[in-house]
């Protein structure tokens, strides 16, 4: 039998592309509404994905005070997203972001527990940290703790959010899967060794076949090492793509949509990577380098070396902003028709680079409807994708060992 | 104008996070005309009241859904976010009931207005989203609230949109009272005094004798009734029956504060009652 490939649907906001909420295939006022979700959701299904997923941010996505204006960025709650769709779904998997460091363990637990049993078992967690710092203020800090110690506090708060599942689960009755399946996205050492002792699914970015295959390794050793079964965790890095009848078509069309990122927008989203205005210098002229290096809240040395080339060769910063916007947040992406990207999925599958893959429409909702029509019944007819789901709970779904119920693990 | 009578039911029962049992309580609510579903109860609460509003939010076409914010445990800056969402995917039919479970009477107050503030840093017509144009929002329109309470500090601007109906129904009970501007709607014991609030809702127990309260609504005394239930299927198809006359032929469209007849949207409260 061949390996079973597991899809996940990123469905944040209104496409991967920041200039997917312009393609006419884009409904960007529908991320306000239930019908919106409720089709999306239904449509997930139908393509028998394992789990919708959503990630969280805990701060306004501005730059140093000024709200984009090209970006469609505000959203709502992934949480309240994620359990309505619950009420309008039967089958697919609700993984929700929640920090660590931003929630009390209490919160969370009770959150995750009433989300297990309302959804009949389909709830996960992905554990993250919080790395921007302009979280901090909304929570009356001023700055986020160190980044090993926020890995400690995620390790205790873990904990804690066990002992009041366990607790829980013994007064009213376990919930469905008694715990969230739990899931992470560290990339650094400190991240990988977190994720190895407790992730059962791992979402990450890995743009080449030798990259998901040498990170997936990396982690299965990891697991091992942390006394853990590494086939009880999934690889799930990230894949953005566009689809179209031939190879030159999608290209067009991926042009397309960059086309319609004009330089003001660009700006924008440069901007907010780095998280440092640009928005009030010309974009004819040179990148402002050390104006960046001064602001921005990342790394400098790593900033600063993507910033030396272009920089030197005069690239203009509109120019420059535009061509940042091309590889969006260092995931794969795929241009080409829907037999290619199903035996670019099978291939990465069968090398070991994952076990499958986390989507990333371009733009929202065609992208998915077009993904859903012509690629699953590619993967079905090629065995590799269930036609009907194996059971209820997404531990079921993903193939994952129960959890005890005593939760000793 | 005549006065609408408003159906106030209230639900704690660990049985509401049973999904098969929450839809059918959800069912009897709307057949018997409530308008506003409190969930979760003072005391305890066994669930998150939030998540289960969220859940129901696709499931009604005219019950409120009043989720208890426990600000023991509930932090403004994911209450305003978690509310906002709820509001815009059940159309505009939320409220919420602040309570402080154990905690003080002034984190409860700090907290709903850190929560409101956050929703006030953006105006309702924020958004502009034209292709053509590429002009997603009007950045003018958007703010840090730079809330500073005595138990919060928030500085904002929260990344979720103003709720549908720019804030949902503030709903107090007069045994937890908080001390804000602006409350919509306020809960009381017989005996106990009504804090100022739009809408007064007499608490009574399901075996109440409706009638005699019937005469007190026409009479002005209180704008409606607020059922604590503790058998909800069966009570609310008992109430749903008592009350017909009353809560038959009111609007059924529209959001919850339209219904209410309560002002649409209270942006900056703070500056207009102050
Ligand atoms: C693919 C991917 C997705 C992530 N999504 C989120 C997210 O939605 N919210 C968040 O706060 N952090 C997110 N993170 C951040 C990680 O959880 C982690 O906090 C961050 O990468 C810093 O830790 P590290 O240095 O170990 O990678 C994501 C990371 C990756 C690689």
């Amino acid at each position: 039998m061949p390996r079973p490939i597991h899809l996940w649907a990123f469905l944040q906001g209104i496409g991967h592309y920041p200039s997917g909420w312009r393609h006419p295939g884009a409904e960007p006022e529908g991320v306000f509404t239930m019908d919106y979700y409720a089709r999306v959701g239904r449509l997930v299904e139908k393509g028998r994905f394992d789990a919708i997923v959503f990630g969280d941010q805990l701060q306004s996505r501005g730059v140093r005070g000024r709200t984009p204006e090209h970006l469609a960025m505000p959203t709502l709650d992934p949480m309240a997203l994620l359990s309505a769709i619950a009420s309008v779904t039967q089958h697919v998997g609700l993984v929700n972001t929640l920090s660590t460091t931003y929630w009390s363990p209490e919160g969370l637990a009770e959150r995750f527990a009433t989300m297990d049993r309302m959804s009949g078992g389909r709830a996960g967690w992905n554990i993250v940290t919080t790395a921007h710092p302009d979280t901090a203020p909304n929570f009356g800090d001023e700055e986020l703790p160190e980044k090993s110690q926020r890995y400690k506090m995620a390790a205790q708060t873990v904990a804690q959010a066990q002992a009041i599942w366990r607790e829980r689960n013994a007064a009213l009755g376990p919930s469905p899967q008694a715990r969230p399946v739990f899931v992470q996205a560290g990339q650094s050492g400190d991240g990988r060794d977190f994720a190895a002792s407790i992730a059962e699914a791992i979402f990450c970015s890995a743009p080449t076949i030798e990259e998901g295959i040498a990170f997936r390794n990396d982690m299965r050793a990891r697991v091992a090492a942390a006394g853990r079964d590494p086939d009880a965790v999934r690889i799930m890095p990230g894949l953005s793509f566009i689809l179209a009848e031939t190879e030159a078509a999608a290209i067009a069309k991926d042009q397309a949509i960059l086309d319609l990122a004009d330089e003001a927008l660009c700006i924008e989203y440069l901007s907010e990577s780095l998280n440092c205005d640009l928005t009030g210098f010309d974009p004819a002229g040179p990148i402002p380098v050390d104006h960046i290096l001064s602001q921005t809240c990342f790394p400098k040395a790593d900033i600063g070396r993507a910033l030396e080339k272009p920089a030197a060769i005069g690239l203009p910063l509109g120019k420059f902003a535009s061509g940042y916007v091309r590889t969006p947040r260092g995931h794969n992406v795929f241009r080409g028709t829907a037999s290619q990207l199903a035996n670019m999925m099978i291939q990465w599958v069968d090398a070991g680079a994952c076990d499958g893959f986390t989507l990333q429409p371009a733009y929202m909702p065609g992208e998915l409807e077009i993904f859903v029509e012509e690629v699953v019944p590619i993967l079905q007819a090629a065995g590799v994708l269930r036609t009907e789901y194996p059971g209820s709970t997404l531990r079921e779904t993903m193939g994952l060992p129960r959890w005890p119920a005593d939760m000793a693990a | 104008m005549t006065r609408s009578f408003i159906l106030s039911a209230g639900i704690g029962d660990p049985a509401l996070a049973d999904p098969a049992m929450a839809g059918e309580i959800l069912s009897a609510a709307e057949a018997a005309g409530v308008d506003l579903l409190l969930l979760g109860r003072n005391d305890s609460l066994l669930f998150d009241p939030q998540v289960i509003a969220a859940w129901a939010a696709p499931r009604v076409s005219r019950v409120g859904l009043v989720p208890l914010v426990s600000s023991r445990i509930a932090h403004p800056f994911h209450v305003a976010r978690s509310l906002s969402a709820i509001d815009y995917l059940s159309g505009g039919l939320l409220g919420w009931a602040p309570v402080a479970q154990g905690g003080s009477a002034a984190q409860l107050a700090d907290m709903v207005r850190a929560t409101r503030a956050l929703w006030d840093g953006w105006d309702d017509d924020c958004l502009i989203i034209d292709k053509a144009s590429g002009r997603y929002l009007d950045t003018t329109k958007v703010r840090a609230s730079n809330y500073v309470g005595t138990h919060y500090a928030v500085r904002g601007p929260v990344n979720a949109m103003r709720p549908k109906q720019g804030h949902p129904v503030l709903v107090c009970d007069a045994a937890s009272p908080f001390a804000v501007p602006g409350i919509d709607v306020v809960i009381a014991a017989e005996g106990q005094a009504f804090p100022a609030a739009a809408r007064r809702l007499l608490r009574v127990d399901a075996g109440a004798d409706m009638a005699a309260l019937t005469a007190r609504f026409s009479a002005g005394e209180i704008d409606g009734l607020h059922i604590e239930l503790t058998h909800p299927a069966a009570e609310l198809a008992r109430i749903g029956k008592a009350l017909a006359p009353l809560t038959q032929g009111r609007p059924a469209a529209g959001t919850l504060r339209e219904r209410l007849g309560l002002p649409l949207s209270l942006r900056n409260i703070h500056e207009e009652i102050a």
